[in-house]
């Protein structure tokens, strides 16, 4: 059973959501979502780019001005 | 190894939500054009020094949010996460301006001022570095997240202010047993002329550059 | 009305130059046109940090100090900038820029939110963060435009020593990030 696991990063600074991404889909398994939610203009890029070099499925969505939830499906 | 690809399975009802009109900020954005020309004209009658200096400021700040230009990143990612794009991209960066400021130093015959290097400089960067990473953000992006809201970032410049200030009123001390006699040393202005120094420059970026792309091709536990 | 700006979102030059961000490379390109233009019209490279020594020089005096006597404003032309103030400093200009050219191209993106306070770690992490900045760019002569890219690219051999230390201050940033501000 895949599940969804949202993980709230919004507010951070800089390398905190990346660095907070790669922990907890470190704990999740194949085919589990994490749901990554940030406001910092560099996470909504270099989260999905570290996700996309470690083989991960990536889906960005503009959530409001400002905001995005960065789908990324555990491979 | 995929890139983007769509993902069908996930159902949460946040991402069927609608995102709130995207172009509301639009017209506050042509606003804020309107109040930047409208500076522009005003400093006009002041000089056109002024006038320059306020249009490559907007336009570094423009380039530096629109690209997600974070030197802070580009030396602390590497360690911290093992990404090395914006290493590269300011390496980039270095060898055209190099190439550039070789170029006017050739035409003008003008050497730029050349700060001393001493272990002033090491403890210096240092410090800065260290700074930057912990406020998240460095000088360039300390103003440029100011412009995005981030009132993290404002707090860092009053403080980045407050230790400039600091700073300057220790000038003596370290320019006393620091800087004094330090020599200044530039590639472009020694034995190995324009040409050969901005050559050198290259070469060092480039070996710099070689190290991070492989070091950004590693993965870790994979 | 709203049909018009709903044209103007699916517009793709829209897109491209105020929507999308570009990438890394595209950014180091215009940061070097510009650097390089700041070269040429102004006679010194891009700097940042120097300006933030004067503006806390005039806050100071606003708040009843004053920075006459003190070494580091010395100088005629340091004494000459004080005494004109903030609205005729060139520098201050160009730093005020690099604010409302972010704040533009946020608004243009649509992308402008007011990021506040989260918990009270990152007001130390922002306190301290800053000050050493500050400081730091006071002993080394500069930040990491004036004293790390510009510095380069003048090929001045302390920006690449500048560099290292830099970095070596990043990956002990980085350790107390991770330990005390996340």
């Amino acid at each position: 059973m895949s599940k969804e696991v949202f993980l709230d990063c919004l507010g951070e600074a800089c390398p905190i959501p990346l660095v907070k991404t790669e922990k907890a889909l470190a704990k999740l398994e194949k085919g589990d979502v994490l749901i990554v939610e940030v406001d910092h203009s560099c996470a909504m890029k270099n989260v999905p780019e570290w996700a996309i070099k470690h083989g991960h499925n990536v889906e960005i969505e503009e959530v409001e001005d400002g905001q995005w939830n960065i789908f990324i499906e555990k491979v | 190894m995929t890139e983007k690809s769509i993902i069908s399975k996930v159902s949460t009802s946040r991402s069927s939500g609608k995102k709130k009109s995207k172009i509301n900020q639009i017209p506050i954005g042509l606003l804020v054009l309107a109040i930047m020309i409208g500076i522009g004209f005003w400093l006009n009658t002041k000089s056109s020094n002024l006038v320059l200096f306020w249009v490559t400021g907007l336009a570094f700040g423009f380039i530096l949010q629109r690209s997600r230009f974070c030197f802070t990143a580009s030396l602390r990612d590497p360690y911290l996460t093992g990404s090395t794009s914006l290493t590269k991209a300011v390496l980039i960066a270095f060898a055209l301006t190099s190439i550039g400021f070789a170029a006017i130093q050739y035409g003008t015959g003008v050497e730029p001022y050349i700060a001393p290097l001493s272990l002033a400089t090491c403890i210096g960067a240092f410090m800065f570095g260290i700074g930057m990473v912990v406020a998240g953000g460095c000088a360039s992006g300390t103003l440029m997240r100011v412009g995005e809201g981030f009132f993290m970032n404002m707090i860092a410049l009053i403080f980045f202010i407050v230790g400039s200030l600091i700073g300057a009123y220790h000038t003596g001390f370290w320019d006393y047993n620091f800087r004094v006699n330090a020599p200044q040393i530039s590639l472009y202005s020694g034995a190995l002329g324009i040409l050969g120094g901005v050559i050198a420059n290259l070469a060092i970026i480039a070996v710099v550059y070689v190290i991070a792309h492989k070091w950004g091709n590693r993965k870790k536990n994979d | 009305m709203k049909k018009f700006f709903d044209k103007v979102k699916n517009n793709e030059f829209y897109k491209a130059w105020f929507k999308d961000a570009f990438p890394y490379i595209t950014g180091a390109v215009l940061l070097s046109v510009f650097q390089i233009i700041t070269y040429i019209t102004t006679g010194s490279p891009w700097g940042v940090s120097g300006v933030f020594a004067d503006w806390g020089a005039w806050i100071f005096r606003a708040l009843g100090g004053s920075v006459d006597r003190w070494f580091a404003y010395s100088s005629p032309s340091a004494q000459a900038t004080l005494e004109a103030g903030i609205l005729n400093h060139a520098g201050s200009w160009r730093n005020i820029g690099i604010i409302v050219g972010a704040l533009f191209a946020t608004l243009m993106a649509s992308g402008f939110k007011f990021k506040k306070i989260k918990s009270f770690k990152q007001v130390i992490a922002a306190m301290i963060g800053g000050l050493l900045m500050g400081y730091g760019a006071k002993v080394a002569l500069g930040c990491n435009i004036g004293a790390f890219f510009s510095s380069i690219a003048v090929g001045n051999v302390a920006g690449w020593v500048f560099a290292v230390f830099l970095f070596l201050g990043a990956i002990v940033g980085s350790k107390l990030l991770v330990k005390f501000f996340m």
